[in-house]
């Protein structure tokens, strides 16, 4: 108690400091030393040390034969971008239905929809596998598509809906009693409001797409592998490829790092939105 | 009015959809998980078999009965680790402040790694010989310089849960930041006059006023750590031996090394209803009395 209250600020504020830089190193760490270790040559790439010369090699080797990472990550994006493409316009018409209508059993019918979320992954890709074996949509885009939508819809759904709640009723009831049609509202009305929730749950659906592993491990072989799952073959038999993991590990970063900063500041500003009144 | 055919209309694409992926799925697995479906024999079920499958699994095979434990040391162990480790960062940056704001833009990366991809690099941290991690913490704590940290089962399970953390308590640090800055600052200041330490505040002010928070967060967190796959596969492949292999990853093991279609339904059917048991039991905790809504 010997401490002046000014004294006890300064050292709170440096302990502050301090725990955050320590933060920041167990978050920043892990990532950076993949970035290293993909630019590293590899007599380096089995030590620690942090001076090398650069070098491209890692990446050159990944898209060659045997690993082809060009043709996986082409998978990757058009499997990732085709379920945004579709979930999100059936996700936002959905909810905008539970967010404007009454119905029966429409709260039944919207906790149905997000109970999905609770089944587990694996429940669902035994089935798919059998079924998709019958169908010949094992190894294929259209498949890979159709099980991703699993993960991205229940969760689109439920963000658009709480989006589309929060904005005011009363311009669509002025545009209705005006004679306009429901549809033109929700086209002319609507949708220009809810284009930034609309980014925000397309950027949630594509980063879910994009690091799928389980599906895309089970239901895929050769034609339609993505990034993530190319990860596994480097534990080749004549050792595990680090410097090649590292390297296709970038490109699966790469996208990620555009996306962290919008997603983040859709965190914030919708929580300080109410506190700032 | 038109709007009565509309409302179902603009509803019917997804509940389609929703119903082509899960449900439909969900009764198909149910009714293979009383079947004798062995893919590397029969490419159709050969038999009906009733519930041999899951008598099979709780008094027949030990390992799916150790997997039922790691299931439930993974699933308290990550749940817990990572909210507190979301409440630690929460209380760290929920500032103003452009450099808050700045730090609180790397709190998404880890969440937005993709968990194949951090499987496969912590697994390459933690090597004794030329891992980062393992070099750090060699040189931090120079008694633990000798152990093989996926090589023993104790610290298998222990860097399962650790990596798990990195995952999503950041994430889940993002929902607190938001809780944490809609405390009204003049409360606070109200107790500091009064003449509160930041520890009495802490337990009397902020922990109750977050509450809600942290619960919905546990509860998310621990759905999903009942659907962790990609770490046990990647980062400890189930062991040593089996003391990292979860239901999920055991049922993925039956299903696709043993092609046991039958018995991996089960399994899975199993770790489906274990789910929903805990999910009602929370919810019924979260919102008593049908608040649900």
């Amino acid at each position: 108690m010997a401490l002046s209250p000014r004294r006890r600020g300064h050292i709170l504020f440096c302990l502050r400091g301090i725990a955050i830089a320590v933060l920041l190193a167990v978050l920043l760490g892990p990532i950076a030393w993949i970035f290293l270790t993909s630019i590293k040559p590899l007599s380096d790439v089995y030590t620690m040390t942090l001076f090398f010369d650069p070098t491209l090699e890692n990446f050159r080797a990944i898209f060659e034969r045997p690993f082809y990472v060009g043709d996986r990550l082409l998978n990757s994006v058009a499997i990732s971008g085709l379920t945004v493409v579709i979930g999100v316009p059936v996700a936002l018409a959905a909810a905008y239905s539970f967010s404007r209508f009454a119905m029966r059993f429409k709260k039944t019918l919207f906790f149905g929809v997000l109970a999905t979320q609770f089944v587990p992954p694996i429940v669902v890709v035994l089935p798919f596998f059998l079924m998709f074996r019958q169908l010949h949509l094992l190894d294929t885009w259209t498949g890979m598509v159709w099980i991703n939508l699993s993960i991205v819809l229940p969760f689109a759904i439920w963000m658009l809906k709480g989006f589309i709640d929060t904005i005011p009723v009363e311009m669509e009831e002025a545009a209705m009693t005006d004679g306009a049609t429901r549809l033109r509202v929700i086209r002319d009305i609507v949708l220009p409001v809810t284009i930034p929730g609309v980014f925000v749950a397309g950027i949630f659906c594509f980063i879910f797409s994009w690091n799928d592993f389980l599906y895309a491990l089970i239901l895929t072989k050769k034609e339609a592998v993505t990034l993530p799952v190319v990860l596994s073959t480097f534990y080749t038999e004549e050792g595990d490829r680090w410097e090649l993991m590292a390297a296709t590990g970038t490109f699966i970063l790469l996208p990620m790092f555009a996306i962290s900063y919008f997603v983040q500041r859709h965190f914030v500003h919708g929580a300080t939105q109410g506190s700032d009144r | 009015m038109r709007d009565r055919h509309l409302k179902y209309l603009l509803m019917m694409p997804a509940l389609l959809l929703v119903t082509a992926t899960v449900i439909y799925p969900l009764g198909y697995a149910g009714i293979i998980s009383f079947m004798d479906w062995r893919l590397s024999r029969s490419r159709v079920p050969t038999d009906f078999v009733f519930l041999d499958n899951f008598w099979r699994a709780f008094f027949d095979d030990p390992s799916f009965l150790n997997s039922l434990t790691v299931t439930a040391t993974f699933v308290t162990g990550s749940a817990l680790g990572a909210v507190v480790f979301g409440l630690l960062i929460a209380l760290l940056l929920a500032r103003r402040g452009r450099g808050y704001s700045i730090a609180r833009t790397v709190l998404v990366l880890p969440f937005a790694m993709s968990p194949a991809l951090q499987g496969t690099s912590f697994r390459f941290f933690l090597n004794p010989e030329f891992g980062i991690f393992d070099a750090v913490l060699d040189a931090l704590f120079p008694f633990l310089a000798h152990v093989d940290w996926l090589g023993s089962s104790g610290w298998a399970m222990t860097w399962l849960i650790l990596t798990d953390m990195w995952h999503w308590g950041p994430f889940l640090s993002l929902m607190l930041i938001g809780g944490l800055l809609s405390i009204p600052s003049d409360t606070l200041e109200a107790s500091r006059v009064d003449g509160a330490s930041a520890w009495t505040s802490f337990w009397t002010i902020v922990l109750p006023q977050l509450m809600p928070v942290l619960a919905i967060a546990f509860v998310l967190k621990t759905i999903f750590s009942f659907k962790m796959f990609d770490y046990v596969y990647l980062l400890t492949g189930g062991g040593p031996g089996e003391s990292t292999s979860t239901m999920t990853y055991y049922a993925f093991r039956m299903g696709f090394t043993a092609y046991d279609m039958g018995y991996a339904s089960a399994i899975a059917f199993v770790l489906a209803l274990l789910l929903v048991g805990v999910s009602a039991v929370y919810f019924r905790l979260l919102f008593p009395r049908g608040e649900a809504g």
